[in-house]
């Protein structure tokens, strides 16, 4: 079969470098946004793959023949990025980073002039754009600079995430912290930002941006074994994992336990609602744990389709405080930017702590206890449908929805079996308030799907 | 102005209108088919100033990290600068990125090997293949390039320029220049700088837009630019430069302008006694004088067809001590002591030499040397009728020794002319020359005939 590692559509372009991601195609998708967002200035920045650099100048080949002017700001995380293109005045931005892929991959992120990622309507006219290379060519006399700030991007990304902690109070703490950087974009940012601005004593691992990923890019519990030991050894009160770009957090425990993600994001959102209650939104993956931190508040969750864009699309129709995605460790509060941002979270989580005077063990403890199970099954061209319609016979009593693949609500738990939007797999969550439901619910359903 | 769409790609690269024929695309690809057509190893860029020179830029350090590359960034340099780094280094090639004495509108990729010299025919026969066939050695991620920038190449280059002319000498004289907002100008205030050369810059402003004037280098845009202020400043020579300083043409300290083709004659005239070398290269479209100067010192003329291609595969095939210099009637000059480059700088220094060493002024010495009228001229190209108009020319002037290696050069004694159809532009050029006056009913006639063919 021939192998193909190049995805080109509505989310972008992603491919492995070499021989399927090439300079000319970064170069041509970046001469279709700039055609797209028009000449003005575009924020164009990196995370810290190989690939980077070279894919960097290409995209910014591209920006420059079509008469944008590039703010390069180098390596930097995603969310600093978008706050960056947020604050200033700017077309919009371009951010060259595979997230938690492995390193031989690599892709652009496109955010408008918000800061947004693209809505899908701004998708698809970029990629018709592409499709058809009807660029704009600027002249001799229309072609801008390139100008280098790396600075700025991570001052105002700093000041927008501490306003809204108590950063004295953190300071006079000194929290023992340690740090798994993956050697990725956040690495000097987050030393900095725990270090310097919020006081912390830091123990810090991979956070060198010059070497390679030393483990699985995406923070699970399986991937963070040495910074669960490093917690352990320097008697740390909190262990934090990112991602190569700065958008995920993982959290290990005081006792090096992993937390779970939807738990990270269960206290983010107390945490938010008990100084700012207003809406909350996530995806339909994401725990019912939720629900009942947000009925505690009297507030409202509204759940949408899997994928950060369709989560801040929904945030910004109901003016939510916050909102995220559980199962892949985002975090999304609109008063820094509409984006997922580990440093939000990681400021959240010790001002918790602080208030509190609770380890965070503890704190997670105390949240709302929800047994979930997930599986992955191969995908199949039109596999997807006859195992919805088998689901929703085999449950005749559960209340559906269908904005996403199948959702199954049912009284003592819940079922979601999707189609990966970057992978080619259809994804199956279970959740119930009993761990023997959970598993029960789970059986049930992988032998039903055969 | 050019407003025409314009894009060419041949042996000598690719050039072309940026944003109206010269894309994005084309640079990628280009630099990749260079960094798949080179050895491993690091590749030296620069550019001129133009504004599109950042664009392309980006675009030739992407292919070359992706080709496995490290790419040494000069920033805006000369192109001789670009080449001496390369000689100097490790490096295994380069790239200048700029239109040299093209409108600003402009850009082009020019490309060197290990050496700093331009590619033989057959060298970039090859890299056009790989360009045209769209196969690209792309290396995965974990051998892609890095890129650094040097920012000593400058000094590097005036230490080797400082071994070969006595500086103190030149900074007796008092020197006009016209940089056309070119990179000479960045050489020339360093060279100020460190020996206090008496040097008077115009238009010494790096610009990347609006040129002060058209960036050639003949004797109607010295008389314009330089001309005038000779006498008023005093100055003994007046010099100006294209924008990427490897041509130059000059005037003389009454206040005439020197013809551009007689640079190559002053500068054998200069070097022939002093070294061992008796050969000058240069095409069949540059003065006649050449010969005459060359015969005053034993020196012997080989002549090749137009264009710098020509010109390295020529100078392949001698012995480098057999060599004086090469070069051609538009003030382009390269030097063996320079290992071969086109670098107006060091035609510069050299005529400032050679005033020093004469010991009079510079109208003086071209005084000296025999008149011979040259004439240029240019036409639209029908690229289908060429056959033709060649073999009727050959037929009407069969009484003349004939050369047709490239297009017709027809020669008499005290008088030849040659017609040919340009590599960079869509047009035939028509050259005559003749000892003493100006050979008008000859140029006359061709221009008729060439009409004809329109």
């Amino acid at each position: 079969m021939r192998e193909h590692r190049l995805k080109i559509g509505v989310s972008g372009i992603r491919g492995v470098v070499g021989e399927f991601l090439t300079p000319s195609l970064a170069c041509s998708f970046a001469q279709a946004f700039g055609t797209f967002v028009g000449t003005g200035r575009v924020v164009l920045g990196r995370d810290t793959r190989s690939s980077g650099e070279m894919l960097q100048h290409a995209v910014a080949c591209g920006l420059l023949a079509t008469g944008c002017e590039v703010i390069a700001v180098g390596i930097q995380p995603t969310p600093t990025i978008q706050v960056y293109i947020g604050a200033v005045h700017t077309r919009g931005g371009i951010s060259v980073t595979a997230s938690h892929n492995p390193p031989e991959y690599n892709a652009l992120k496109l955010f408008n002039s918000q800061g947004l990622f693209f809505n899908h309507y701004e998708r698809r006219e970029l990629l018709d754009l592409f499709y058809e290379s009807a660029f704009r060519k600027a002249t001799n006399a229309e072609i801008r600079r390139v100008i280098v700030d790396p600075e700025t991007p991570r001052k105002i990304h700093l000041e927008r995430v501490l306003r809204h902690v108590d950063v004295a109070r953190i300071r006079a703490r000194r929290f023992r912290v340690a740090l798994d950087g993956v050697n990725g974009a956040g690495s000097e940012l987050s030393c900095r930002f725990l270090e310097h601005s919020l006081g912390c004593q830091l123990r810090a691992i991979f956070v060198d941006p010059s070497k390679p990923f030393p483990r699985e890019a995406e923070p699970r519990p399986d991937t963070l074994g040495e910074l669960q030991q490093l917690v352990l050894k320097e008697q740390a009160e909190i262990g934090f994992g990112q991602d190569p770009d700065g958008d995920r957090l993982a959290v290990v425990d005081e006792n090096g336990r992993v937390l779970d993600n939807d738990d990270v994001l269960a206290l983010v959102v107390d945490a938010v609602l008990n100084s700012m209650p207003g809406n909350v939104v996530v995806n339909l993956t994401t725990s019912a744990a939720i629900d009942d931190i947000a009925q505690q508040y009297g507030c409202k969750v509204y759940r949408t389709p899997v994928g950060e864009a369709n989560v801040v699309e929904r945030m910004q129709a109901v003016k939510a405080v916050i909102g995220g995605e559980g199962s892949n460790g985002g975090v999304i509060f609109p008063a820094v930017q509409y984006c997922r941002d580990s440093y939000t979270a990681m400021a959240f989580l010790l001002d918790r702590m602080e208030r509190s005077g609770q380890p965070i063990s503890q704190l997670a403890n105390r949240l709302p206890r929800y047994h979930r199970r997930f599986g992955k099954l191969a995908y199949e061209h039109g596999r997807l449908g006859p195992l919805m319609q088998a689901l929703e016979a085999f449950f005749p009593d559960a209340q559906a929805d269908r904005t996403d693949g199948l959702k199954l609500l049912l009284h003592d738990g819940w079922i979601h079996l999707r189609a990966s939007n970057t992978e080619p797999l259809l994804r199956l969550a279970v959740e119930s308030r009993s761990k023997e439901r959970a598993c029960q619910l789970y059986e049930q359903v992988t032998r039903l799907l055969g | 102005m050019t407003t025409q769409r314009q894009l060419r790609i041949s042996h000598v690269g690719l050039r072309g209108v940026v944003g109206m024929g010269l894309e994005a695309g084309h640079v990628l690809d280009f630099a990749a088919a260079f960094g798949t057509f080179l050895p491993p190893g690091p590749v030296v860029v620069g550019r001129d100033p133009r504004a599109s020179g950042v664009m392309i830029r980006e675009g030739v350090v992407a292919s070359l990290l992706a080709t496995g590359h490290d790419v040494v960034d000069l920033g805006v340099v000369s192109t001789p600068v670009i080449q001496h780094t390369i000689q100097r280094t490790e490096a295994v090639g380069g790239i200048s990125i700029g239109a040299s004495h093209n409108s600003a509108e402009w850009n082009a990729l020019k490309f060197f090997g290990a050496q700093g010299t331009y590619l033989s025919t057959a060298e970039a026969g090859e890299l056009l293949d790989i360009y045209h066939l769209h196969k690209f050695d792309f290396v995965d991620h974990e051998r892609l390039g890095k890129l650094r920038f040097d920012d000593s190449a400058l000094d590097a280059y005036i230490d080797e320029l400082a071994e070969v002319f006595d500086m103190q000498a030149i900074a007796q004289y008092k020197v006009l220049v016209d940089c056309c907002n070119g990179t000479s100008s960045l050489i020339l205030q360093r060279l100020k700088e460190r020996y206090g050369l008496q040097l008077v810059l115009i238009n010494a402003q790096i610009e990347g837009v609006n040129f002060a004037h058209e960036p050639v280098t003949n004797r109607k845009m010295v008389s314009l630019q330089l001309a005038p202020l000779m006498q008023p400043l005093g100055a003994d020579a007046g010099f100006l430069f294209d924008i990427d300083s490897d041509r130059v043409a000059l005037a003389s300290e009454d206040g005439s302008a020197v013809s551009e083709e007689l640079v190559l004659p002053m500068l054998a005239d200069y070097l022939l006694p002093r070294g061992e070398g008796k050969l000058i290269i240069t095409n069949l479209s540059t003065t006649a004088l050449i010969e005459e100067v060359a015969s005053w010192h034993g020196g012997r003329v080989v002549r090749v067809p137009v264009g710098r291609q020509a010109a390295m595969d020529a100078l392949a095939t001698f012995k480098a001590n057999q060599i004086a210099l090469a070069g051609e009637g538009t003030g382009a000059v390269m030097m063996p002591r320079f290992r071969f480059i086109y670098d107006g700088i060091a035609s510069m220094l050299a005529i400032l030499s050679l005033r020093h060493e004469r010991q009079e002024p510079l109208s003086a010495i071209v005084a000296r040397y025999p008149k011979y009228s040259i004439l240029k001229e240019e036409l639209p190209l029908v690229p289908q009728r060429m056959p033709q108009l060649m073999m009727e020319l050959q037929r009407q002037y069969a009484d003349g020794l004939a050369d047709v290696r490239d297009g017709l050069r027809i020669s008499w004694p005290e008088r030849w002319f040659h017609v040919r159809v340009s590599q960079t532009e869509p047009v035939v050029r028509v050259i005559c020359e003749q000892r003493g006056e100006p050979p008008v009913e000859l140029m006359e006639a061709l221009l008729d005939q060439v009409r004809s063919f329109a």
